[in-house]
């Protein structure tokens, strides 16, 4: 109605023009997002990009200095929190509550004034393997199991949106599947989700759109799919069967400008306009392979791409990397 | 209002489930309670028994016969139980049982007199006073007496009588010195009654007055007046507001301190806004001071019934405790709750609490001016300042001389002003201190922080 013709019943969450600082620092300059309806999100960016200080404004916890937003039609989340499930990155529990206790007033808060939600409680702890733990204090339970309980905190009331911040930081590979898989079941049963995280891979596994931001601006919006064909490396990943095998004779194939050895084997760079399913056909015809496949853009390559301008000397790339993997190698070991 | 008091309830339900609140709460009534059981055996005057010798210098030599007199055992209960008697007879008639039962047993002092020359050098008889004793069987040596030569016969053209000098050992108990110039007393006006030929039956009777219990008429009925009730009623008053707020304030600024440190808040925040938050948790923690005071009026009541007091308290002033207790927690409350949020852990909060705790105790140390001249131009003065008015105002309540209607109506004015002040300081400082984490604030920060939101 307001932003670029998009009519806010569209829209599960809108920003227009949203500006914060914090004393003299810009946290967030002039931020425009728009997550549809149904949608699931991404919302990337390197530590202090000022991802959790937009979600912050969008649960309406703090307030922009200036700009416009607005939650499920609503001109503030306040008007909706019963609709809106969120999972903090500064998250916690009462740790002398139970679990079933601190889940039932969770629900209770979120305006769940359902007779059977004691049942319904009961039945998500079995779903994520904490049926045991209903009658058990918050603080006898393991990181990992409470990182469940506050996702189940979230999603007690069924909500139309849901933000997760960082949701996975910290977890065990066991526990951030069976947490992916909780989030994409939300997704399925209708709910709109934005999450947050720095570690890309997360967001490459699930989203369908990234919002991208450093120091505070939107750097990239756009459908995962969209991403993938425009900054697509245009190259062929191949691993010959015979790991001594000559391909120096691929070099001659047409299409292909070079070839570079990489730790799992080569990567064949292909021309402009060259089609890749024949490059490829042509390739196998030439060296036996064990492997081949196209390659596929990573977040953290376009991000570091378009971050730099494309010039990003080795040095400032390294940082980049290094401030993206933080925490990454202990989700994704 | 329905997210409110579910945050209201478990505020209420975790403060009053814990170990700590059910001890505090049954600490203070434990502590009136064993007091009375076994305080008296504690500081009982019947263990002690003044016991030892005390050396005598009588240049008259009348005083020693009447000495030995006095303190012939037999006497000495005799006079005890006269005194206490006269003192008892003001008391409500349960406690004059339990007391007479425990004077008549107390035990009759053991004194013995060395009597020493009339014309013996005082220096020389002070050194036997310090002198280190060999055996610790022999009897402890309690006082040096020196009767002025006047003491029985006034000197000729004085107007007075002489008396006597004593001297004491370091350290020596109060109650033998006591009980040694009583004796003395007692013997000296014995040997001037005898010297001038009188009876001292006779005068005793002629002079004994005993203070009469006085009976207080009101409306409906009379009954005896009890005393002290009118200096007790103010401090028992201010003594439950002040537990009320600190009991309530206190719980406010640990759970809001670990609500912080515990990383809950902002998920709370996700379900209901800042200013909701609050409204729960100062309607919690006041439903535990609530139960805490109430507890206590009902244990006040109740005995005030079972000696059947009742009728001295006037019930509308339990109202205005009430009304006042509201304002005071409201304003404590709130202000402590500010604090709570602004800081990451309790020992940072600390510092900042100084100031608002001192300001609770103000209160006492003006307890005693105010009860006792309540209608001074301070009293008055106090009782219209915020944040200590509702004390003031009880006190000056509950004294004998209550202030005027539009006075308290004033003061609860100005009572629900500071309430309204410091609940809009505590809504802004909540709203950034909950989620400011890092350097613990001082109290200019939480006043830009207030201006700022």
């Amino acid at each position: 109605m307001w932003y670029n013709g998009r009519t806010l019943m569209n829209d599960a969450i809108l920003l227009k023009g949203v500006n914060k600082t914090f004393g003299p620092t810009p946290a967030v300059t002039d931020l425009d997002l728009a997550v549809p309806g149904g949608a699931l999100y991404g919302f990337i960016g390197p530590n202090g990009a000022g991802k959790t200080t937009t979600i912050r404004m969008i649960m309406s916890i703090i307030f922009p200095d200036s700009g416009a937003i607005s939650i499920l039609g609503r001109p503030s989340a306040l008007d909706a929190k019963d609709r809106i499930g969120y999972l903090p990155e500064e998250r916690g529990v009462y740790r002398k509550m139970k679990v079933g206790a601190f889940l039932t007033y969770m629900a209770r808060l979120k305006g769940v004034s359902d007779a059977n939600l004691g049942k319904r409680i009961r039945d998500s702890l079995e779903r994520v393997d904490l049926g045991a733990t209903e009658s058990k204090k918050c603080e006898e339970l393991s990181k990992g199991m409470l990182q469940k309980v506050q996702l189940l905190a979230a999603i007690v009331h069924e909500p139309d949106l849901l933000i997760l911040d960082e949701p996975f930081s910290g977890l065990d590979p066991v526990s951030a599947k069976l947490l992916r898989d909780l989030v994409l079941a939300e997704h399925r049963r209708g709910a709109t989700i934005l999450f947050s995280t720095h570690v890309m891979p997360h967001a490459e596994e699930i989203c369908q759109s990234v919002v991208m931001i450093h120091q505070g601006r939107k750097v990239l919006d756009e459908p995962l799919s969209a991403i993938r064909s425009r900054y697509d490396p245009r190259a062929i990943q191949f691993e010959p069967l015979d790991p001594k095998a000559d391909v120096s004779s691929l070099k001659a194939l047409p299409g292909i400008v070079g070839v570079a050895r990489i730790e799992t084997g080569y990567e064949i760079r292909l021309a402009d306009g060259t089609d890749p399913a024949a490059a490829m056909r042509s390739i196998t015809m030439a060296v036996a392979p064990a492997r081949i496949e196209l390659s596929r853009p990573r977040l953290e390559d376009v991000f570091i791409r378009i971050v730099s301008g494309g010039a990003a000397t080795a040095e400032t790339e390294e940082h980049l990397r290094a401030n993206l993997q933080i925490g990454a190698k202990v989700a994704t070991v | 209002m329905k997210k409110i008091l579910q945050i209201a309830w478990r505020e209420f339900v975790a403060t009053v489930s814990t170990k700590a609140f059910i001890i505090g709460l049954l600490f203070m009534p434990a502590l009136i309670l064993v007091g009375i059981a076994v305080g008296p055996r504690l500081f009982n005057q019947r263990s002690f028994r003044v016991q030892g010798e005390v050396a005598i210098v009588d240049p008259t030599g009348l005083v020693i016969p009447e000495l030995r007199t006095t303190l012939e055992n037999r006497r000495t209960v005799a006079r005890r139980l006269e005194e206490a008697r006269d003192t008892l007879a003001q008391a409500p008639g349960s406690m004059r049982e339990i007391a007479a039962s425990q004077i008549a047993q107390a035990p009759a002092p053991d004194l013995r007199l060395v009597e020493r020359p009339p014309d013996a050098d005082v220096q020389q008889e002070k050194k036997w006073l310090i002198t280190d004793q060999k055996d610790e069987k022999d009897a402890k040596r309690l006082a040096l007496v020196v009767i002025h030569p006047d003491a029985v016969s006034r000197a000729e053209g004085k107007p007075a009588y002489g008396s006597y000098d004593i001297y004491v050992p370091p350290n020596l108990d109060d109650r033998a010195d006591n009980e040694i110039q009583q004796s003395l007393r007692d013997a000296i006006i014995n040997a001037r009654v005898s010297a001038r030929a009188l009876d001292r039956d006779t005068i005793n009777a002629i002079v004994r007055l005993p203070r009469m219990q006085s009976v207080t008429v009101s409306k409906d009925t009379e009954r005896r007046t009890v005393g002290g009730f009118n200096v007790l009623l103010p401090i028992a008053f201010s003594v439950l507001l002040f537990l009320g707020v600190m009991t309530g304030g206190m719980s406010l600024v640990t759970s809001t301190v670990e609500e912080k440190s515990s990383r809950v808040i902002e998920v709370l925040l996700s379900a209901v806004s800042p200013m909701e938050l609050m409204a729960g948790k100062l309607l919690g923690q006041l439903a535990v001071s609530m139960l805490t005071m109430g507890l206590y009026v009902a244990m006040g009541v109740a005995a005030l019934a079972s000696f059947a007091l009742f009728g001295l308290l006037n019930p509308w002033l339990i109202l205005y405790l009430l009304i006042f207790f509201l304002l005071t927690y409201l304003v404590f409350g709130s202000l402590l709750m500010a604090i709570g949020s602004a800081v990451n852990e309790m020992r940072e909060a600390q510092s900042l609490m100084m100031p608002i705790i001192m300001l609770l105790i103000i209160p006492y140390m003006l307890g005693f001016p105010i009860s006792r001249d309540p209608n001074s131009t301070f009293s008055t003065v106090i009782s219209f300042v915020p944040p200590i008015n509702g004390f003031a105002m009880l006190l000056r309540m509950a004294s004998s001389a209550p202030p005027p209607w539009w006075q308290v109506w004033l003061s609860i004015g100005i009572g629900v002003a500071s309430v309204c002040a410091a609940v809009w300081f505590t809504a802004k400082v909540f709203r950034i201190g909950l989620l400011m984490y890092g350097k613990a604030p001082d109290f200019a920060t939480l006043i830009r922080w207030a201006r700022a939101a």
